[in-house]
């Protein structure tokens, strides 16, 4: 609070929007992703020139093969972790479920459309979470899930097939390929978008959120945290 | 030069009219001796090797039959041509021969079969390249000579009928033969002389045969198979899919073997091709209960190269058939949700990220012109 009177001093507030273990998880989710879609996509494409040039003998299949599964036990590992804390974390009241989808995503999604249609000059006040935030979060959480069950089934085709009909592993394998390339062409389209181009948002990686991209972008978490408007009626605001 | 050269056109074809007018006219005689000196040899060599009983005995002491039948001669494709004993005996210009210098029957054979190259000289060299030729250097004289599939004296065209091929091959190869012979592609040809099935040169190529064991004859035998069996117009006659191969193809198999036919032909590597599963000489139609993939054999045959797969595996064998709700449920319901779900949802997304960069240009202009 900056008493009435004073000089104002410029204070950058900060707010926290991930702890430290969330971070590392986004980082290690990178990495394998990217690691997955290195070794996953020349497979996928084996026709193509530049896949004939990485895959350029039998042992580079196999190289390639063993760090693609070495990356997924990484990302199956992580992607254990991160369900199983969470839902221990609901169970106990210590997680906020913030990140589930509600009525009012649908509604604030209905009044960004009016905005970007240019019906409505405001745009939709969201809380920790914009829609468009949770909608990335679950678009990878089920495409990923996907994933990994696809990719365990064309691991070990005969085990599964133990118990489930065979017809399973051919659409396995078309779901793992395809799903991958979803995945891919969403993070690129979507989140790449949303965290790079519309605005700079390193706070997966910093952890912690600057005071004006905290009233622009979540004024109703902004407001509760602070007990503030978050309307920028100030100076700074540019 | 314009002159000349307009009188040349027709004085040629003159010369070439009367030409071809003697050797109509000879066509016509039988027999007649078109071909030199080594014709009319035969009337000269029956006087004596027409008789009955003549033989000699070889230093191997194998008793080797000199009488040769009139009839055998007058049947051959050569005879009748006016290619005659000389034309193939080389050494033996007149009586007494020359002594022959061979040990054993054998050696003779492979002797004189080296007579066919005179006139047939593609083919012998083709047959030099060959696993026949190949087994003769490694020191199996037995390996076959042209004589001793095509005949010596009684050489004739090897496809009259189609399935007499096959039998030359049996009567060394008794057992592939057998197996052959059981099978749709065999049977159909001994029992029917089925024109389009295939014989045993049809895929082993004919004169310069080549060891079908190799990693190389492997990848690229399912390209073989398709030379037939993607033909639409001749597997419709049998109301057998054309498609089958190309499905193949798309499969995890085809795609492995496509690349290592491409890449690494003389790589060995395992990934199924058509005769794994099907069969080689054995192949069967798919309704008999005795084919490899019946479905009463199917998950045998999968467990040869997938030994712990259990019975709900052959599912997953997609069979050459193209995706269907009826065969592949859960690949239809897969692809159904990847080619029309999904793409509607990366559109949508797509628009409104459009959607976000015009308004977010539209009001950087807006504030610019402010």
């Amino acid at each position: 609070m900056i008493p009435s009177g004073a000089a104002p001093v410029h204070t950058e507030r900060t707010f926290q929007r991930f702890t430290p273990g969330q971070r590392w998880e986004h980082g290690l989710l990178i990495l394998t992703f990217v690691v997955l879609l290195l070794t996953g996509l020349p497979q996928k494409f084996r026709e193509t020139s530049w896949s004939r040039f990485l895959l350029a003998t039998p042992d580079r299949v196999e190289l390639v093969r063993t760090i693609h599964r070495t990356a997924a036990v990484i990302f199956l590992l992580e992607s254990a972790y991160h369900v199983g804390r969470g839902i221990y974390l609901l169970s106990r009241r210590r997680l906020s479920g913030e990140i589930f989808p509600t009525g009012q995503d649908l509604r604030d999604a209905g009044q960004m459309l009016r905005y970007l249609f240019f019906l409505s000059p405001r745009r939709p006040r969201y809380g920790r979470y914009s829609f468009e935030q949770k909608f990335t979060y679950w678009f990878l959480f089920f495409g990923f899930g996907i994933l990994i069950l696809s990719g365990l089934i064309v691991w070990f085709p005969t085990f599964f097939t133990r118990f489930l009909p065979g017809g399973i592993v051919p659409a396995a394998k078309l779901a793992h390929s395809s799903e991958a390339l979803v995945s891919a062409i969403f993070v690129v389209l979507w989140h790449f978008f949303h965290v790079h181009l519309e605005r700079l948002n390193l706070s997966i990686f910093s952890g912690r959120l600057n005071e004006r991209d905290m009233r622009r972008h979540h004024a109703l978490e902004f407001e509760r945290l602070t007990g503030e408007s978050a309307d920028e009626t100030t100076g700074d605001s540019g | 030069m314009r002159s000349s050269s307009r009188w040349l056109v027709p004085l040629t074809a003159a010369v070439l009219g009367l030409a071809l007018v003697p050797a109509a006219a000879l066509a016509g005689r039988d027999p007649s001796p078109p071909l030199g000196p080594s014709t009319q040899t035969e009337a000269y060599c029956m006087g004596c090797h027409a008789e009955p009983g003549l033989t000699m005995t070889l230093p191997s002491g194998e008793v080797l039959s000199l009488t040769i039948s009139e009839d055998t001669l007058r049947g051959s494709v050569h005879s009748p041509l006016g290619i005659e004993c000389r034309a193939c005996h080389t050494s033996i210009t007149t009586y007494p021969h020359p002594a022959l210098d061979y040990a054993t029957r054998r050696e003779l054979s492979r002797g004189l079969y080296q007579a066919c190259e005179k006139c047939h000289a593609d083919n012998y060299s083709k047959t030099l390249d060959s696993m026949h030729a190949q087994a003769a250097t490694a020191g199996n004289l037995e390996a076959p000579v042209c004589t001793d599939c095509h005949g010596s004296h009684d050489v004739h065209l090897p496809d009259r009928p189609r399935a007499h091929i096959s039998e030359i091959c049996g009567r060394c190869h008794t057992k592939i033969f057998s197996e052959y012979a059981d099978s749709i592609h065999g049977s159909a040809l001994l029992e029917e002389d089925n024109p389009d099935v295939p014989v045993c040169t049809d895929c082993h190529g004919v004169h310069n045969i080549q060891d079908p064991r190799t990693a190389q004859f492997r990848v690229e035998s399912p390209e073989m198979c398709a030379g037939c069996h993607a033909n639409p117009e001749l597997m419709g006659r049998y109301g057998l899919s054309a498609d089958v191969y190309s499905l193949y193809r798309l499969s995890w198999h085809g795609v492995d073997v496509s690349v290592y036919r491409a890449k690494w032909p003389t790589i060995w590597h395992e990934s199924a091709v058509c005769t794994d599963c099907h069969g080689v000489h054995n192949i069967r139609s798919t309704e008999d209960p005795q084919s490899r993939v019946n479905p009463k054999n199917l998950l045998a045959t999968c467990q040869q190269c997938h030994p712990d797969a259990g019975p709900n595996w052959t599912g997953a064998w997609t069979g050459h058939n193209r995706v269907s709700l009826e065969r592949t449920p859960f690949v239809f319901y897969t692809e159904s949700f990847y080619t029309q779900l999904v793409p509607v949802v990366l559109g949508l997304s797509a628009a409104y990220v459009l959607l976000q960069i015009v308004r977010a240009l539209l009001d950087r202009i807006r504030r610019a012109w402010r």
